[in-house]
């Protein structure tokens, strides 16, 4: 097409959100288009800020739990395992061994939860319905599980200072058990559905690739980072809880590409039911809740960093305690907040259509960002 | 040894005694670092000379003055260093996102809930409260109006 | 059904009521999913809990499209301009269910000195139902559509067990 004199080319702006079926929430991209072609991309968040960090200097710190479950809440109990521990670590308070085991292994079954949520949305956003329907079938199964011993489906907050308030039964390590049978059984039908459809591998393979050092210059984590083939997880880099008495491995990819995210967290998965299965078998006896631990609990002066490998990512809370029933700051190192940041440079020079596959190989969870 | 390393490369940037050893077991830190305001941007060229990462950038009210609490690690062996600059109110810190760009969005969210201006920042307005919010809610004297 | 006072010229009550019975049974809901709520709103739209089964369960992305929007999840002051101006897009008759604590007051953010959230949808915009829980579970919002039908029609779903 010819152009006339006078005509010039310009780009446009466009708004991906804040209320959009692909942005896992409210968040808001501003596009600078070139036609199909994206120039510069800015996301706007905070449209789910909720005070989080300020709700904290303004609670005791056991009035402060039920937040954690509502900050990422797909992962919440490895949130809820995190803010625990960083209080156990404060004040001093030893958590019987039963009661770890018992931490990791509802923790982890939370994390397969989280990942199949993740598979079922983000073939949404490509296009397709079926694994939407297969994944939350998987996961309702978990969530069946986890209500039986927690109470709740979604945004738990079950762990304690010092334990866990409710003992595993022969019913749930029964469904446990056959639960890992029966999703084993499903990988084949993953793989023949998404991994070697066509259409998939052409959305996937060779985009949205993150080079290792500018994954490090964004402190990116998790299996965004794990993508591109750093083989960075708390849970073997500086291991917690009872971690270093199971054998799983961290799957990397190797060109950091969207497949190589989508095929890092299916493996995951599978490391995952490993960690159960091995919890399951070497479950100990014994009680589930520290002796002595006080009603009002008051931490001695002092702070604290500790983190924990949660579905998206490495999960940090900074505890600064000046001795007094509420804490002093609480800030909360989300590991979406930096994935997001590096997602400018991800799609500049994409078409939109790709910059969804990218966003969505991120696997944000909004609230978490905005806290 | 790692932590040796980053105790010694820094020794130089802040000063003697000022980067030292703590309890791992008590803090979650390896290496507890004290600086000023214009030694940030050289003690952050020189963890990412090292492979460090930011992990976390933060600030506290301490009622008379500022702290801004600054968090590196390592993707291959783990040294946690904690890196705290106290802050007189109404001092600047350079901004450390022409070195590390993550930073960039940490600085922006410290500005909003503190108020604390980082000089050299791209675009330092506010990331998650409303454009025209003109509060700073984590301070301690912050009280909201319904 | 009862006798209406003030009859208007053309008799379209029959009408009114089969366009009202067609309105219930085919909610067209938007996606608007904000936080935790929206995953329990996927669940009730996903194989076990299955909406689609009372016709609800066709989730349109765009306003304009939908007749129903669900409000899930805690709004806040920056979102609360586009809550509104997604309200107004939608064209009328259009429904709003408020699921979740946080659009019904708030929910467990509410706090003395909350700056951040609008303490509730109804706030901003009409709600029809309300539908509490944190989050509600997938039975829980669908007991909420059902009442939304029978507030619709205005007849009980189920006679003779009201």
């Amino acid at each position: 097409m010819m152009l006339e004199k006078g005509l010039e080319e310009k780009t446009f702006y466009l708004n991906l959100g804040p209320q959009h079926p692909s942005t896992h929430g409210v968040l808001r991209i501003v596009l600078e288009m070139d036609g199909e072609f994206i120039v510069t991309a800015d996301p706007v968040i905070g449209y789910g800020h909720r005070a989080h960090e300020k709700m904290a200097e303004l609670r005791t710190y056991q009035q402060y739990l039920p937040n954690m479950g509502r900050v990422d809440y797909l992962h919440a109990l490895a949130y809820n395992q995190c803010y625990c521990m960083a209080v156990e670590k404060l004040a001093g308070i030893v958590v019987p061994e039963r009661a770890e085991f018992i931490r990791v292994i509802t923790s982890e079954l939370n994390r397969i939860s989280s990942h199949l949520l993740w598979f079922g949305a983000y073939l949404l956003d490509l296009g397709a319905f079926t694994p939407f329907l297969y994944c939350f079938d998987d996961r309702e199964q978990i969530l069946d599980l986890l209500d039986r011993l927690t109470g709740s489906r979604l945004t738990y907050c079950f762990y304690r200072f010092g334990g866990v308030p409710v003992d595993l039964d022969d019913d749930f390590i029964a469904g446990c058990r056959a639960f890992i049978q029966r999703l084993r059984s499903r990988w084949d039908d993953y793989d023949n559905l998404v991994t070697k459809n066509v259409i998939f591998i052409h959305r996937t393979r060779d985009v949205g690739i993150l080079p290792p050092d500018l994954a490090l210059r964004y402190g990116v984590t998790g299996p965004t980072l794990r993508g591109s083939g750093i083989p960075y997880d708390i849970r073997k880099s500086e291991p917690f809880s009872v971690y270093p008495l199971f054998d799983f491995e961290i799957p990397t990819g190797e060109r950091g590409d969207v497949m190589d995210r989508y095929l890092v967290r299916l493996r995951e998965m599978e490391q995952s039911l490993r960690i159960i299965e091995q919890a399951l078998d070497k479950l100990p006896a014994g009680p589930i809740m520290a002796e002595k631990v006080p009603k009002r609990l008051k931490p001695p002066e002092g702070e604290v960093y500790i983190a924990v490998e949660t579905a998206r990512g490495e999960f940090g809370i900074y505890l600064v305690s000046k001795g007094d029933v509420k804490p002093y700051r609480v800030k909360l190192r989300v590991p979406c907040f930096s994935n997001l940041s590096v997602l400018p440079e991800l799609i500049k020079d994409t078409m939109v259509a790709d910059a969804v596959a990218i966003l969505g190989s991120i696997d944000l969870v909004i609230p978490e960002i905005d806290r | 040894m790692p932590a040796q390393t980053v105790i010694e490369k820094l020794t130089p940037l802040v000063g003697p005694e000022k980067a030292a050893l703590v309890d791992y077991a008590a803090t979650g830190c390896h290496v507890r670092v004290e600086a000023q305001p214009e030694q940030m941007p050289a003690v952050a060229a020189a963890m990412l000379a090292q492979k460090f990462f930011l992990e976390s950038l933060t600030a506290l009210d301490l009622l008379e003055s500022f702290e801004v609490v600054y968090h590196f690690a390592s993707y291959d062996e783990l040294c946690r260093t904690v890196v705290h600059v106290p802050l007189p109110v109404g001092t600047e810190v350079p901004t450390l996102s022409t070195i590390y760009p993550g930073a960039d969005w940490f600085e922006r969210e410290v500005f909003e809930m503190f108020g604390i201006i980082f000089s050299g920042h791209p675009n330092l307005k506010n990331l998650i409260l409303p454009d025209d919010a003109d509060f700073h809610p984590l301070l301690k004297d912050f009280v909201a109006s319904s | 059904m009862e006798k209406k006072t003030g009859e208007p010229l053309i008799q379209l009550a029959v009408l009114e009521d089969v366009l009202n019975l067609c309105r219930a049974n085919s909610l067209w809901p938007l996606t608007f999913g904000l936080a935790c709520c929206a995953i329990e709103m996927m669940a009730a739209g996903a194989a076990r809990f299955d909406l689609d089964r009372f016709g609800a369960g066709v989730f349109r992305p765009s306003a304009r499209q939908a007749d129903l929007m669900i409000v899930a999840g805690t709004i806040s002051k920056k979102m609360g301009p586009a809550v509104q101006r997604l309200y107004d897009q939608m064209p009328a008759p259009k429904w709003v269910i408020a699921m979740g604590n946080c659009a019904i007051s708030g929910g467990p953010f509410m706090y003395e000195g909350q700056y951040a959230i609008v303490p509730g949808a109804d706030q901003i915009i009409p709600v029809d139902v309300y539908v509490p829980g944190c989050p509600p579970r997938p039975e829980g919002l669908i007991e909420g559509i059902l009442q939304l039908e029978e507030k619709i029609t205005n007849r009980p779903r189920l006679r003779k067990y009201r």
